[in-house]
């Protein structure tokens, strides 16, 4: 606009100058040549406006190179700025050799893009697995309430804590996670259900200990065993082992504590473990038991590879500690020395994704010696209390394709069921037993629909309990990992 | 208790003398153990954790995977959210600080490519597009650009990690690179513009690029969910319609739906490679010699498709 203007007064000026009269030719031809002086400079303008406008447009021609030596230094050994700028210098000059004039000597054709694989990388992941079911069976909701193994323990303290006929909503299970720095990172577990929500799991765990090492602390679930360390969303099937329920509860041995883990270069996998535990599980501790920290864990783990499709897993753990439950009976309360051995072995064939066949088993004992009041609040009634009791499961999977087949069998009282008041050994009658069956199928990695069957006489009242479970679980959010 | 500390401090002697030697590299897949290979030659031990037969998509992490990881000096990953399934798991529970996330001997190979050069990286996606990531294609193993960005980046990173050797593994890069521009010109004359397949999964979408030819529909109709029957109904018309040359896929996925489709069509299937060795029973293929396996197996259908026309 300014530059047509200026141009328009140039060729008005010079027209109204030539064509005056009475002005001698001499005074024309000079105001002429002063004009056109005038015009020259306006035309040098003009070019210093346009280079001005050029430069404003595209600054980032002058020093593309430059930009995308720094893209590259971005996404390479972030730890080490030089080290990047030396690996990329290599890697530009063993590209450019070979691949001569491609797209990359373009300026600017990359200078343009910001790496996307960065942008989110300073918040956590976040994922959520939905886990509902459908449920039903041939005992009344208050049935369900009541239910116990006994001479183990009751299993809803609450009353209607248990599962209803029909529709449930297990939990929401809220999982947030991310480095802290170079040298921790925080993992959370929020499960959320209808009635509020509970912080599961809260603990960090190094990643910069040197020689095998490991530190964790937090609220986490305990190495102990095998099954323990599986969320809910991850079990193999709706429920948890009969042994697990019978000895830590339905979500397992969960602790405030510390964990040290340790994995030496050995030539086969091993793992050692030793946790120092709060004890507030109120299955196998208890809170109130003692001041402090009165648990303890321990365990180690071996693995090999039989062949290249198979892989075997076995491992040693015991848990010990004080205890303080009520969980033997209503109103009662039971205060003992606990300790808790348990074996596992897990024999897994997978020699194709489509293709996989899973055997696991556990056997768990725990030995308990105390004083136990049948009524909490009378402390003449205190009788001597030995338990030394054990379980087992043996479950096994077989894959094909998106669906999968699984069976269990679990059993209490197996090899021992002494439960010794005042030196007799008490007789609750059968041993608690369960068997399952199960059909899953996923369709993809986030979805599973699972169902259940179960044939449970773990009550043994001698009326069995047929339970069927149609589940539902669903997973979005950041990519899970999966474990063996 | 005094026993067990004993025992413990025991082990830890023991455990805790590494005898100085090649470089302990560790690798996801097979292509990149090859590359990794041909640099580090023999100043570097290679493991590669994933057997070629197996579909990278459906990794589960296996407590020998760890062993390896343990040992690690340097780890070597495809990234692109390929390994998401198993590998945060291993570097973590592998207690090897030297190869965890942030650390110089993580090495994430698809970092050295040019952002340019990833197909769909960036693009905007969620899991309803099926098994997509927002990284981009991660079988950029099919480019040979993209696999000499790779073996330049692991020279450096060699260098870095063995700086005494550094002048064997700048030796081996353009060993490397002289090899690549005579396989190039070899390659050169398998061009294939102009034809077009119908490709199983998004796998091959690096030779397309790189090969110029056209890929014109898949048989899963997202990544990683099989087809329904009518969708399968509806590739006999566009296959039939852009005379497809061929039906490319991969060992590791079924055969039924691309048999149908084949029959149906009259299209031939081209099985191909999709790893360093994949297919074969000794497994000390190079990624030269697996692209020439892609090659040759890819060029055997042009006559069929100039017949075609």
């Amino acid at each position: 606009m300014k530059i047509f203007f200026s141009a328009l007064v140039a060729v008005l000026l010079i027209t109204t100058t030539a064509f005056a009269g009475n002005i001698s030719l001499e005074e024309r031809v000079n105001k002429l040549e002063r004009a056109i002086a005038a015009q020259g400079k306006l035309i040098k303008n003009q070019e210093a406006v346009i280079q001005s406008l050029r430069q404003g447009l595209k600054p980032e021609f002058k020093d593309g190179k430059a930009a995308r030596r720094q893209l590259i230094n971005g996404r390479l050994l972030p730890e080490d700025e030089d080290k990047g700028r030396l690996v990329s210098r290599i890697v530009a000059s063993a590209s450019r050799g070979v691949l001569g004039n491609n797209s990359r000597n373009v300026p600017g054709s990359s200078g343009f893009q910001s790496p996307p694989r960065s942008q989110s990388s300073m918040n956590p992941s976040i994922s959520l697995n939905m886990d509902t079911f459908f449920y039903s069976t041939n005992l009344s909701d208050a049935e369900l309430d009541a239910r116990e193994i006994p001479g183990y323990r009751i299993l809803n303290e609450e009353a209607g804590s248990a599962r209803k006929e029909g529709f449930n909503l297990r939990s929401v299970e809220l999982a947030i996670f991310a480095p802290v720095d170079p040298y921790l990172k925080l993992y959370t577990k929020i499960p959320i259900n209808e009635t509020g929500l509970e912080v599961e799991e809260a603990y960090f765990v190094t990643t910069a200990l040197p020689r095998g090492m490991q530190l964790k602390g937090g609220k986490f679930k305990s190495g102990f065993g095998r099954f323990n360390a599986f969320h809910q969303h991850a079990w193999n099937f709706v429920d948890s082992p009969l042994p697990y329920l019978a000895f830590f509860g339905e979500e397992g041995l969960v602790e405030k504590g510390a964990q040290f883990t340790y994995m030496p270069a050995l030539p086969i996998y091993t793992l050692l473990g030793f946790e120092l535990l709060q004890g507030s599980n109120e299955v196998l501790f208890g809170d109130g038991a003692e001041d402090g920290a009165h648990a303890y864990a321990a365990f180690a783990k071996v693995s090999k590879d039989l062949g290249v499709n198979s892989t075997v897993l076995a491992g040693f753990s015991v848990a010990g500690g004080e205890t303080k439950t009520g969980s033997i009976a209503r109103d009662s309360e039971f205060k003992a020395d606990s300790t808790i051995y348990g074996a596992e072995l897990t024999y897994k064939w997978r020699p194709s994704k489509d293709k996989a066949l899973t055997l696991q088993t556990e056997y768990l004992l725990r030995r308990q010696a105390g004083r136990y009041y049948a009524d909490a609040t009378d402390p003449s009634g205190v009788e001597r209390l030995v338990r030394s009791q054990d379980g087992l499961y043996v479950q096994g999977f077989y894959q094909f394709g998106r669906w999968r087949v699984g069976a269990r069998y679990e059993a209490l009282d197996l090899f021992e069921d002494d439960f010794i008041k005042d030196g007799v050994n008490q007789d609750f009658g059968a041993s608690p037993e369960r068997m399952t069956g199960s059909l899953e199928f996923n369709p993809t990695e986030f979805t599973r629909l699972r169902l259940q069957y179960n044939y449970d006489e773990m009550a043994r009242t001698g009326e069995t309990n047929h339970e069927l479970y149609l589940q539902l679980i669903l997973g979005i959010g950041a990519h899970g990992a999966h474990s063996f | 208790m005094k026993r067990i500390i004993f025992m413990l401090s025991l082990l830890l002697f023991f455990t805790a003398t590494p005898a100085m030697a090649a470089l302990n590299v560790v690798a996801t897949l097979p292509r990149i153990g090859s590359v990794a290979r041909d640099i580090g030659g023999g100043r570097v031990e290679v493991k590669v954790l994933v057997r070629p037969s197996l579909d990278p998509h459906f990794i589960q992490p296996k407590p020998s995977m760890l062993l390896a990881v343990r040992r690690a000096d340097i780890l070597i990953y495809n990234g692109l959210g390929l390994e998401a399934g198993y590998l945060p798991i291993l570097i973590e529970s592998s207690r090897n600080r030297a190869i965890a996330t942030g650390r110089a001997g993580n090495i994430d190979a698809s970092r050295f490519l040019d952002i340019a050069e990833i197909i769909g990286a960036g693009a905007l996606v969620d899991r309803s597009m099926g098994d997509v990531h927002s990284e981009g294609n991660p079988h950029y193993h099919f480019s040979p650009g993209n696999v000499l960005r790779v073996a330049g980046g692991l020279a450096a990173a060699f260098a870095v990690a063995d700086p005494e050797n550094a002048a064997f593994f700048k030796d081996n890069l353009e060993a490397f690179k002289a090899k690549m521009v005579e396989k190039r010109k070899e390659w050169s004359g398998a061009s294939l513009k102009g034809n077009n397949f119908i490709a199983f999964h998004k796998l091959f979408e690096y030779l397309a690029r790189d090969f110029s030819f056209e890929i014109i529909g898949y048989i899963e109709p997202r990544p990683g969910v099989p087809p329904s029957s009518g969708y399968i109904q509806r590739l006999v018309g566009l296959t039939k319609d852009n005379h497809v040359a061929a039906i490319l896929t991969a060992s590791y996925y079924g055969r039924r739906q691309a048999r149908w489709l084949a029959r149906e069509t009259g299209t031939n299937i081209i099985d191909l490679p999709h790893d360093v060795g994949a297919g074969l029973t000794n497994t000390d293929e190079d990624w030269f010699e697996f692209m020439d396996r892609v090659i040759r197996a890819i060029r055997a259908i042009r006559p069929l498709s100039s017949l075609g026309r």
